[in-house]
Parts: C-alpha cells; sequence; structure tokens
C-alpha cells in the first residue's frame, strides 16, 4: 500500500467524502485526490480537490496530471442530489462515466478502478433467483430507466476492463443503503408516520447499513479484485417485519395506486418520490448473494438484513409526526400486566 | 400485514375476547384512563388468553424470525390446523413410506404434480413429514414462477417455505441442507385433462436431476393419488387465461360456476408414498453436465413414480366412497 495515489470522482457526495476521511488516516497513502462539481466537506484536510465536471473532456487533461495509481469512481446518481436534478442523471452517469474511462485510458500510472455502482441492474422481477450471484444481470429484461443506464454503464466498464487486462476493474452493486444520518428517498420513506405499502405484497429485501457501505468500499479500493461484486448484507429481511421493527403502521394501498400515493403524501410530509427502482423494489424485493464480498474482497459486512433495521430503528430519530401508530407500542404497554 | 396478524392466533376463545372487551369497558365507565382499563382486564384473563395476547404483542413487535428465503415457522404452525383439517378429515390422507425422508441432511423430494385450480400437493407431502415423521421437519417447495406474480399468494406461500422455481434458488436450498420437494411436470401435470389424471407429463429437462448431482443430495421420488381428483378439470377458459396471463384457466364441474364455492376442493381420498432414496452422490458433481445420465436417472425417477402411482390407485379404491 506504500506511497499509493488515489483520486476519488464524486469526492462531494455523502460516500465519496467518507472514504476520504477514512483514506485521509492512512500514511500509506501518498496522494489523495477528490474530482466534483462541488468542494467536499470542509474537514477533509489533506485532499487535493479538483473543481471539475465528470461530463467534460477537461477531465482527460486533469486526470493524467494527478498521476493517480487507483481511481474510485463514487459519482454514480442513484437520485437527484443538489446540484444535480433528475433530468442530469443519464448524463451523469453514462457520459460521465464514457469522460472518465476515456481520461483513463490516457492515465498509463492506473493499476486499479473501483466504480461504486449499484445492484438495480438485476432488477425486481417477482419470480427469479431469490439471490442473484454476480453472473446472473442482464438475464432479465431492463424495465426501468436507472437500470438501463447501470446496465448500459457496466457495459463499458467491462469493455474497458478488457481492452486494459492489466488494470484491475471492479465494480461494485450496492443494495440501497440506510442510516439514521442518511438523507436518501428510502430512508426518508422508511422515516414517514404511516408507510404506504402495496396491498398483498411484502417483499424481500435487503439493506445495508452505512458502516457496511463504507467499509465495502474502503475494502474494494485497497484490495485487487475484479469484475463485479455484489455488496449487500447477509440474509433478507421482508417489508412488514422491517415496518414491525421501526414501528411504523404500514398503509396498504393496490399496487396501481402506490406511486402515486407515495408521490402525494410524500410531498405533504416532505419525503419526496421513490426514484429508480424504488417502486418496484417495495413490491417484488430483490436479493443478492454477497458472497464474493466476503470471499474475495475479504470485507464481511458486520450488520446482517435483520441487524441493519434493528440499529437503524434504535437509532433513527425519525421525522415522526405525533404520537406513535403502531400498534406495537400500544400493546406493549398491555402486556406488561399480563406478564 | 394486517392479514398476518390476523391470522395468527385463532385458537384465541371468543367468549375470552369478549369478556376482556366488556370488562375494559366497565373500567372506561368507571372513569379510567384507556391504558389503565386494559391493564385492568388482562390482570384477569385466564392463562391461555395471556400466553395468545402476549404473542400477538410480540409478533406485532416485529420480535420473530425470518430466514433469508422469507420463511416464517411461527407463521407456518399459525396455519397449519387449517391444512390439518384438510389432511385428517377432508383427504383422510393416508402417508406411507416416510421413512425414506432423511431425518437430516439434504434430499431432494420429486413428486408428481396435479390439482388444477391450487395444487395443495405440496402442502399434504410436507404434513404428511411433520405428523408421521419420528423427527419432523419442514420441507421447502419450488413453486412456479407464476404464482409469484400474484398479490397475497405469493406473501403467503413465501412465508410457509415456498421459493420461485429457479435451479439456483433449489441448489442453494440444498447447499443448506434442507429438504426441498420439485415438481417436475410443473404446469403440464396440474394443467392436464381429468381423463388424462395419474398419467406422468414430461419432467421438464431433467433439471431436478441436475441439481441433485451438482449438490450430492438423494433423490426422494414421492407418488401422491388423490390429488387429481380435487378439481376435475374437465375444459380450459382459454381467452380468460391470456387476458390474466396465467399458464391455464380450468373450468371444472363448479368452477367458476359456483363462484367462490367452487374453489372448494372435493373431498377425494389420498394416499402419499415416499420411495427409496435414489443416491446420486456416486456420479460426482461432475456427472452434472452428462446429458445422456441426467436423461436416464430423470426416466429411472418417473417409471419409479408411474409404478407407484398405479399400485397406490389400486390400493386406494374408490376415489371418494371409501368402501366399509
Amino acid at each position: 500500500m506504500a506511497g499509493r495515489r488515489v483520486v476519488i470522482v464524486g469526492v462531494a457526495s455523502h460516500w465519496g467524502a467518507e472514504l476520504a476521511r477514512r483514506l485521509e488516516r492512512d500514511p500509506g497513502i501518498e496522494y489523495l485526490g477528490g474530482i466534483d462539481l462541488e468542494p467536499p466537506p470542509a474537514d477533509l484536510e489533506r485532499t487535493d480537490y479538483v473543481e471539475a465536471d465528470i461530463r467534460s473532456p477537461l477531465l482527460s487533461r486533469l486526470l493524467p496530471g494527478m498521476e493517480p495509481d487507483t481511481i474510485v469512481h463514487c459519482g454514480i446518481l442513484w437520485y437527484p442530489e443538489s446540484g444535480r436534478p433528475a433530468r442530469v442523471l443519464h448524463d451523469v452517469n453514462v457520459i460521465g462515466t464514457l469522460q472518465l474511462l476515456a481520461a483513463c485510458e490516457r492515465t498509463p500510472t492506473l493499476e486499479r478502478l473501483v466504480v461504486r455502482g449499484s445492484a438495480a441492474i438485476y432488477g425486481c422481477e417477482g419470480a427469479t433467483p431469490s439471490f442473484f450471484t454476480e453472473g446472473m444481470a442482464r438475464t432479465l429484461p431492463l424495465r426501468t430507466r436507472f437500470q438501463r443506464d447501470v446496465s448500459e454503464l457496466e457495459a463499458y466498464i467491462d469493455n474497458f476492463a478488457r481492452r486494459h487486462p492489466g488494470l484491475a476493474c471492479c465494480t461494485l452493486r450496492y443494495q440501497p443503503e440506510i442510516g439514521p444520518d442518511l438523507d436518501t428517498p428510502i430512508v426518508r420513506y422508511l422515516e414517514l408516520p404511516v408507510v404506504p405499502v402495496q396491498l398483498g405484497w411484502d417483499p424481500r429485501l435487503q439493506f445495508l447499513h452505512s458502516d457496511d457501505a463504507n467499509g465495502a468500499l474502503e475494502a474494494a479500493t485497497r484490495s485487487s479484485v475484479r469484475g463485479p461484486v455484489n455488496v449487500a448484507p447477509s440474509g433478507a429481511i421482508s417489508l412488514s417485519h422491517i415496518l414491525r421493527l421501526a414501528r411504523r403502521p404500514a398503509l396498504p394501498i393496490p399496487h396501481q395506486l402506490f406511486g402515486m400515493a407515495l408521490e402525494r403524501l410524500g410531498r405533504r410530509l416532505g419525503a419526496g418520490p421513490l426514484y429508480g427502482d424504488g417502486v418496484r423494489m417495495l413490491r417484488f424485493g430483490r436479493g443478492v448473494d454477497n458472497e464474493r464480498l466476503v470471499t474475495d474482497v475479504g470485507y464481511r459486512p458486520r450488520f446482517d438484513a435483520e441487524e441493519a433495521i434493528r440499529d437503524f430503528a434504535a437509532k433513527s430519530t425519525g421525522r415522526r409526526i405525533g404520537p406513535s401508530l403502531h400498534p406495537g407500542d400500544l400493546v406493549g404497554r398491555f402486556s406488561g400486566a399480563v406478564r | 400485514m394486517s392479514a398476518h396478524a390476523a391470522a395468527d392466533p385463532p385458537q384465541a376463545p371468543a367468549e375470552a375476547v369478549a369478556e376482556f372487551l366488556r370488562r375494559m369497558r366497565v373500567g372506561i365507565e368507571g372513569g379510567l384512563d384507556p391504558v389503565t382499563a386494559a391493564n385492568r382486564a388482562a390482570d384477569e384473563l385466564p392463562q391461555r388468553l395471556a400466553h395468545v395476547v402476549q404473542l400477538l404483542s410480540r409478533r406485532v413487535r416485529g420480535e420473530y424470525h425470518e430466514d433469508e428465503w422469507g420463511f416464517d415457522e411461527e407463521f407456518a404452525e399459525a396455519v397449519y390446523p387449517l391444512f390439518e383439517f384438510l389432511y385428517e378429515v377432508w383427504w383422510r390422507v393416508e402417508a406411507e413410506g416416510v421413512l425414506n425422508v432423511p431425518a437430516h441432511g439434504r434430499a431432494l423430494l420429486v413428486s408428481n404434480h396435479a390439482g388444477a385450480l391450487f395444487p395443495f400437493d405440496a402442502s399434504m407431502i410436507l404434513l404428511s413429514i411433520m405428523k408421521r415423521h419420528p423427527l419432523p421437519r419442514w420441507a421447502r417447495f419450488l413453486v412456479l414462477d407464476w404464482a409469484f406474480l400474484l398479490p397475497f399468494l405469493s406473501a403467503f406461500m413465501r412465508r410457509v417455505g415456498g421459493v420461485p422455481a429457479s435451479k439456483h434458488n433449489a441448489a442453494r436450498l440444498l447447499e443448506q441442507d434442507e429438504l426441498v420437494m420439485v415438481f417436475p411436470e410443473g404446469a403440464k401435470g396440474t394443467g392436464k385433462q381429468f381423463s388424462e389424471r395419474y398419467r406422468l407429463q414430461r419432467f421438464g429437462r431433467g433439471g431436478f436431476v441436475e441439481i441433485a448431482l451438482r449438490t450430492g443430495a438423494p433423490i426422494v421420488p414421492v407418488a401422491v393419488v388423490g390429488s387429481e381428483e380435487i378439481y376435475p378439470k374437465l375444459g380450459d377458459a382459454t381467452p380468460l387465461a391470456r387476458a390474466v396471463g396465467a399458464p391455464f384457466v380450468p373450468l371444472t364441474p363448479t368452477f367458476p360456476w359456483l363462484g367462490p364455492l367452487g374453489l372448494v376442493p372435493l373431498p377425494s381420498k389420498w394416499r402419499i408414498e415416499f420411495c427409496e432414496p435414489i443416491d446420486v452422490s456416486e456420479h460426482g458433481p461432475d456427472a452434472a453436465e452428462d446429458r445422456r445420465l441426467l436423461f436416464d436417472l430423470s426416466e429411472q425417477v418417473r417409471e419409479t413414480i408411474q409404478a407407484k402411482l398405479y399400485e397406490n390407485l389400486v390400493k386406494r379404491r374408490a376415489a371418494f366412497v371409501t368402501p366399509l
């Protein structure tokens, strides 16, 4: 690890900044660079911030000058962020990745490329393998915009990796992360006082604890694993179980009306709609197998699917409106008397 | 989900609940706040109901275990009595050779498939193991993909041990040393005409043998007699099937003519026989690539089941009336 030069693309994002924080503490890293449109959080001390747009060809001139041996791409957007509205997602994800790969081709010092992608590439279907392994991508139709984007950019990365066999390219396929300090559509959804669910559906889900999301990214940056790697907790948990553990009453809505209802309710309470394949995921669910992460990357998630939810429920202050409406809190009071 | 919680402890006597509510009302009318009134009323409940309340409160707070497939043992136990009724009273199931099911470790149960509207054969095989085996264990079963595209049914099946039919799922379950049930005939078995009953259809592409070879799991052939008569399929509502995307929609003497009543299965007499396990581990996992071996073994299993079906049909005698 001695004398490594790492550049983080998308360093102002939550995950990019956290990775920079972790790598800054490592004396083995000689140089740490960060590229983004906005400046990273102020607490980063030795990260060399370069303001650049990932979509511009300027990247090809900037990147070789930084002489990185490792590039970590944290710039893929799952949902709009500040300064990046929904209409630019495709540009940032696909065109941005293409520009980055073009820049990588002109960087002779490069040895390692890590892309923080998404498990949305597998899609969400009613009847599929309950645990996708890395080889099962693209066996099902691509149904959502985001899924097509992820699939397209992975195709570019595969192609790039094939043309540069000396370069260890790795795509991390993340399941959605949750954590009390995150501000993502799925976290806001789970923090609604009454959570709309789709009538008759109870998907199996995997939400990744944010500590594990950071740990896996760091481990992958340090390793030299090639190809796609699923990043997910072990096990799976159903939505009904999640809502019970988080003490949120469910509001069943026929699935045809679900997206609209969630948008209305979300706008009222400040949660916003679900982006990407969120609505499909809350109907059919998705499970991925994390064996490659454990054996090849060498990172074992500290929280399994249920523990991640328990931790989230315990730490989440929530934006609960009024008293708790969940029957568990009411029944809990009675059962004390019965015991 | 609310339906889930309601289905949990049906054994609570309704009178006790009414009594609880009456005491609570008396308490509130006496000037207590609702929580204290409920506490007082709960104090006087009999032990059994107290247990039910505790279970319910634990469930509603999410303090229960689900495995990674979504199988929820407590839920399965809660719906068990309903299937027990079907097993004991409705279909008078007789099970033979249950000891051929290994008490632990992986095994693949392969059975014929029938019952046009709802194939109940998986649940009855599962119950025979739970009721008759000296070391009962829950079996998992592979379910036709289409069922996992339906609301309610998909959630229910998953909780009681169903998984979407996929080679990957079957192999993963067997690697976890589970007992897995497969129906290689698939929709061809359930969708055949009543006149074709007990004639085994093609066994897919022999995928179940491939999984057994790869995981070294013994194959236990199972013959189920009685399942063909529960919904005698006389015709096809093809346009309807096309409209809803179902593999087929059967017409039976009662469905859809009697509306929801047509969903009640006929009370035929059932016999289930578990045959000698076939050990395939001697071939080694690489033999899974050998097409000819796959077809040979698949055919061997198919013939075993077919022969046992005829044998048990004779032993069962009349389908509906049990002669004295």
